[in-house]
């Protein structure tokens, strides 16, 4: 095992050698100005022929994470193994501004695709068709809403697998194929987002991290990994997202809309054996501000589960309404204190109790969750210790992630924590991926 | 005779009330100045500013960042609007910070996270921790409610006024009073020294170069020091203009995800 993740490392290095020499020389040039600024050479304001900085960085990063202990449905123990070179580049020609992130990871847990895995997370062009509006073309990460690791009216697409492996929390967030228009003026501002091909979340699938399905009424992991009809690409089967916003004596006050899928395959068709994503619209609305001294939010949104709207049909979710409330403030210097209820209310549940195969392991009407992070900041805000947890009361479970991020120098920074899953059950939210329980360890070199 | 005495005794009692309140407006006055030299030339600004912080281990760190400010109308010396969009290290690049600060209540506080299109808005706390990493807090930025301390000329020297500010409320900050260097020709502070409960100057912040700019004095290199650990962080600023007309319109949420090039290019 050691052997695969020491070559990764190397071809990561080499890919960075590898790089066309403008590219490669504009990486050096980067570097060298953040680590040769004692004394204050007056080159790197980048002064009138230098111009501005250079318009590329990025960086290499190792990632390794383990379970804390053996799952009986998986072999491997290790849940992240991996060397990613992420390249950037972003700048201005006129009016245009174009924005490139790329991921070039070798992935020691990886099931198929090439040995260098390369993914694009920006490709982006923004301008300004009119002194009030915004357009953003291109692939980009969108998100919007309330809420701490929440989402209720964000439904851009999320890579749940990243953000349990214990990437870095910026992957939590994948990148949607989109166009987005934003209007701005004085009575209420509005951005459109249309994804013309439905994104879904990075879901669970069994590969590294085990589940439980409905279907087998167990835990079960890959092979085979959880597959699914493949959503539509046809136009009218992409996404449309709104939202309506505006600041009245600092509220922030919002409204949203949505219309497309589910962004994971929580519905099940019985005629071929697959799961697939259903059809979801939403409403909701939110409103943020200070309160007491702290920052207080509130979020509300209807789900509607257009196929099941009775909530008559086992494979398909039913509508539900979600509500979060939070609030976070300062308790002492640098340690700060956020603390989030959140409800979700599934409707028709009678009927939903009727037609389950599996009625004594539905969640309940009322889904309580609450939340907790405290956050404390040392060392120049050097060193980072932050504990999050998710409890629910209902499904008794809970997800806890302790982490410790240091950032040793403007070049070097690491990151280790651990992802604690638990529960009464092995069917909840949070209890299924009891097995799942890791530590991880990250560090980063940026240029 | 006991009557007498306490005669006397108000009368004396009047006469330095009234002294103190001579001085007091004097001292008011002064530090109304500094802080208007310090915090608010001109109707709105532009500046590009870096920062290296050496700590006590002699390990550095660099930020860089362009600011754009603008004093609300209407209001003397008191609230304004900022946008600090950061340019280095490489890790926090196009990260925005933006703050509304308010005299009399706490700030309005958004941080911009480009990596997750994330608009987080963060609770103000206390200014009185590091700002970006540096040795400069929140509150040597953006400027310290004069209303938060008393004032007490201590000295008038040819070249400063030197002035004590004591804290209303000690328990809220991490001194026992500090110590400022007005300069007389310009109303700059130049030197102020905090020093802690037992007495001892613990952090200093020093205007090293103060240069003229459209008319206005303006401090372009400075110095924070924590005399404890030994650290230090230099800021310079450059490429300051003063009153370029920013609109209201450029310090909304729309210039954190786009922001604008009119405003933060150099030009």
């Amino acid at each position: 095992m050691a052997l695969p993740r020491l070559t990764s490392l190397l071809l990561t290095s080499l890919l960075v050698l590898a790089l066309p020499p403008a590219f490669a020389d504009n990486l050096i040039t980067a570097a060298d100005t953040s680590v040769n600024t004692d004394g204050w050479g007056d080159d790197d304001w980048g002064d009138e022929e230098e111009d501005k900085q250079s318009p590329f960085s990025g960086f290499i990063e190792i990632a390794y994470g383990t379970r804390t202990k053996s799952n009986p449905w998986l072999d491997r123990n290790d849940t992240l193994n991996e060397a990613r070179l992420r390249l950037e580049y972003s700048d201005y020609f006129g009016q245009f501004y174009f924005g490139y992130k790329g991921d070039f990871t070798v992935d020691d847990l990886t099931w198929d695709g090439p040995f260098i895995e390369s993914k694009t997370r920006e490709a982006l062009l923004r301008f300004s068709p009119s002194e009030n509006s915004d357009l953003y073309l291109g692939r980009q990460v969108l998100t919007w809403g309330t809420g701490d690791l929440l989402f209720l009216n964000d439904l851009f697409p999320k890579d749940w697998v990243s953000f349990f492996a214990g990437r870095e929390m910026e992957y939590l967030k994948a990148p949607s194929d989109a166009l987005k228009f934003s209007y701005f003026n004085p009575l209420a501002n509005i951005d459109l987002v249309w994804t013309p091909k439905f994104d879904s979340d990075t879901f669970i699938r069994g590969e590294r991290f085990s589940y439980f399905s409905p279907l087998a009424n167990d835990i079960v992991a890959a092979p085979p990994r959880l597959s699914t009809e493949e959503p539509g690409s046809k136009l009218d089967e992409g996404e449309l997202a709104v939202r309506v916003y505006k600041n009245i004596n600092g509220n922030e006050w919002a409204l949203y809309g949505y219309h497309g899928y589910f962004k994971t395959p929580v519905a099940f068709n019985p005629k071929n054996g697959l799961n697939y994503f259903p059809k979801l619209s939403s409403l909701g609305a939110s409103v943020r501000g200070t309160v007491q001294g702290g920052i207080g939010n509130m979020e509300v949104v209807w789900y509607q589960s257009e196929d099941d709207r009775d909530g008559s049909d086992p494979f398909i979710p039913n509508s539900q309404l979600r509500f979060l409330s939070g609030f976070e403030r300062e308790l002492i210097t640098r340690l700060t204190l956020s603390l989030q209820y959140y409800l979700e209310w599934t409707q028709n549940y009678r009927a939903l109790k009727k037609y389950s195969p599996l009625p004594d392991k539905e969640p309940e009407e009322y889904r309580h969750l609450i939340t907790t992070r405290l956050n404390y900041r040392a060392y120049q805000d050097k060193l980072t210790l932050s504990l999050f947890v998710f409890y629910s009361p209902t499904d008794d479970d809970y997800f806890a992630m302790p982490k410790v991020t240091y950032r040793l120098s403007d070049t070097w920074s690491s990151e280790i924590g651990m992802h604690l899953f638990g529960g009464t059950d092995d069917y909840t939210f949070f209890g299924q991926f009891e097995e799942n329980s890791s530590f991880f360890a990250r560090l980063r070199y940026s240029f | 005779m006991k009557g007498f005495s306490k005669l006397l005794a108000l009368i004396a009692l009047l006469g330095t009330t009234a002294a103190t309140s001579a001085e007091e407006s004097d001292v008011e006055l002064i530090v109304s100045k500094a802080n208007h030299i310090a915090f608010y030339q001109g109707n709105d600004g532009r500046a590009e500013s870096r920062m290296l912080i050496t700590d006590g281990g002699g390990n550095k760190q660099v930020r860089q960042f362009t600011i754009l400010r603008k004093d609300h109308s209407g209001s003397d010396d008191a609230d304004q609007d900022f946008l600090v969009l950061f340019s280095r290290p490489s890790d926090v690049r196009n990260t925005m910070f933006r703050v509304i600060k308010h005299i009399g209540k706490s700030d309005d506080r958004w941080l911009y996270l480009p990596g997750l299109d994330l608009v987080k808005r963060i609770s103000s706390g206390d200014k009185r921790t590091s700002f970006v990493g540096s040795h400069f807090f929140y509150e040597d930025i953006s400027g310290r409610s004069l209303s938060a301390d008393q004032h007490e000329l201590l000295e008038n020297t040819d070249q400063y006024y030197v002035v004590k500010n004591t804290p209303i409320d000690p328990t809220s900050v991490e001194f026992a009073f500090y110590t400022v260097w007005i300069d007389k020709q310009n109303w700059m502070p130049t030197k102020t020294e905090y020093t802690d409960n037992a007495g001892k100057i613990y952090r200093r912040i020093e205007a090293l170069e103060v240069k003229d700019i459209n008319g206005f004095a303006t401090a372009t290199r400075m110095k924070a020091s924590d005399l404890r650990s030994g650290g230090a962080t230099l800021t310079e600023m450059r490429y300051i203009s003063y009153d370029i007309g920013l609109p209201d319109e450029v310090f909304s949420e729309r210039s954190l995800r786009n922001p604008p090039q009119q405003w933060f290019k150099r030009k």
